[in-house]
């Protein structure tokens, strides 16, 4: 995790060094600063400033090495608790039909998005609440 | 076959206990900022035509009742501090009131306020709408009124959406016996979301309200 944000900060140290030497250069030789690759240059290194600084601060909170930074470790010890994820569904492809509905009723005659609006109801409940019943219910 | 489960053991004895980033708060901000770059390309639109058209700007501008409008941004900018609220009870994962005093309620009650302040947002911005039509100023009158309508619409639509997740997140509190940790993350990612919708709603006010 050190090398990560260390990577990330030596990124946005260049960017913010090319930076400085792109507004010198273009002073020197047109006289103005040239706004959007100023811009572009300054925020590059501000966005990888961004995700250091997360990386530094994910890294003093997880109390520990990760495993995948540990010579010693094994494959199976990066199996922790990651989060839930649906092995499948079928909740989505209706959502996905009911949005491609409300816009097709945009497009070709409004009551079409009205039978969009209505499938959406039945396919977000249904996706939300999908480990919520049944077997699942908890 | 000793050997190497007596190695796995080791491991799992040295190993310190590794707390990772939540993956749902990460994705769903990452997620959001895409979502900047949405709107930041709205105000980019806003503030080309506006430099196109100065003089259209000075006449429609001076319809905009900012009164009504600063009211209507502070029910908004309320809707995040009870939302807030809403997330510290989830935090300590109490789904529901102890009782009637607000800081004994749960994420539930907190949930139902905000959700009654953001539909009055968003039902002030249709009455808000259905003045300026009434005034002239409409989707297709000019550029003014195509992006007033663009922004302030595309960001209501934002609120609609949040009112919608709000109700789900409202309605997996009811769906448990015991309201866990997952529970928790899905109040905490839509109150991301909240918030976010809530500062894109300052700088629209700030620019199109404030900066006439």
């Amino acid at each position: 995790m050190r090398a990560n944000y260390v990577v990330l900060l030596a990124v946005a140290a260049w960017c913010f060094l090319a930076g400085a030497v792109y507004i010198v250069w273009s002073l020197l030789d047109v006289g103005t600063v040239e706004w959007a690759g100023t811009t572009a240059l300054l925020l590059t290194g501000v966005l990888a400033v961004f995700v250091a600084f997360f990386l530094w601060r994910s890294h003093r909170a997880q109390g520990g090495e990760l495993p995948e930074d540990r010579l010693d470790a094994n494959i199976d010890d990066g199996d922790p608790e990651l989060g839930f994820f649906s092995p499948w569904s079928w909740w989505p492809i209706g959502l996905a039909a009911s949005a491609a509905l409300v816009f097709l009723g945009l497009a070709a005659g409004y009551w079409i998005a009205f039978v969009g609006v209505a499938l959406f109801l039945v396919m977000i409940v249904g996706w939300v609440y999908e480990y919520y019943r049944g077997y699942f219910a908890r | 076959m000793g050997l190497v489960s007596s190695a796995s053991v080791l491991q799992t004895t040295s190993a310190p206990v590794v707390n990772r980033a939540n993956p749902i708060a990460v994705g769903t901000i990452v997620w959001l900022g895409s979502e900047v770059m949405f709107f930041a390309g709205l105000f980019a639109i806003y503030f080309t035509l506006r430099g196109v058209a100065p003089e259209l700007w000075e006449q429609e501008t001076a319809i905009l009742d900012v009164p009504y409008s600063l009211v209507n941004t502070i029910i908004l900018v309320s809707s995040s501090f009870t939302c807030q609220f809403g997330v510290f009870a989830a935090e300590r994962l109490q789904a529901r009131a102890t009782s009637w005093k607000p800081w004994n309620w749960g994420m539930v009650e907190w949930f139902y306020l905000t959700y009654a302040l953001g539909a009055i947002f968003v039902a002030g911005q249709v009455l808000e709408y259905a003045n300026l039509v009434s005034e002239g100023v409409t989707l297709s009158s000019n550029s003014y009124g195509s992006i007033f309508y663009m922004t302030t619409g595309f960001h209501g639509l934002h609120v609609t959406g949040g009112l919608i997740a709000f109700l789900l997140v409202i309605g997996r509190a009811y769906a448990v016996k015991n309201f866990g940790h997952r529970e928790a993350t899905s109040a905490i990612v839509v109150s991301y979301y909240w918030h976010f919708v809530d500062v894109v709603w300052i700088g629209l006010f700030a620019v199109i309200y404030l900066l006439k």
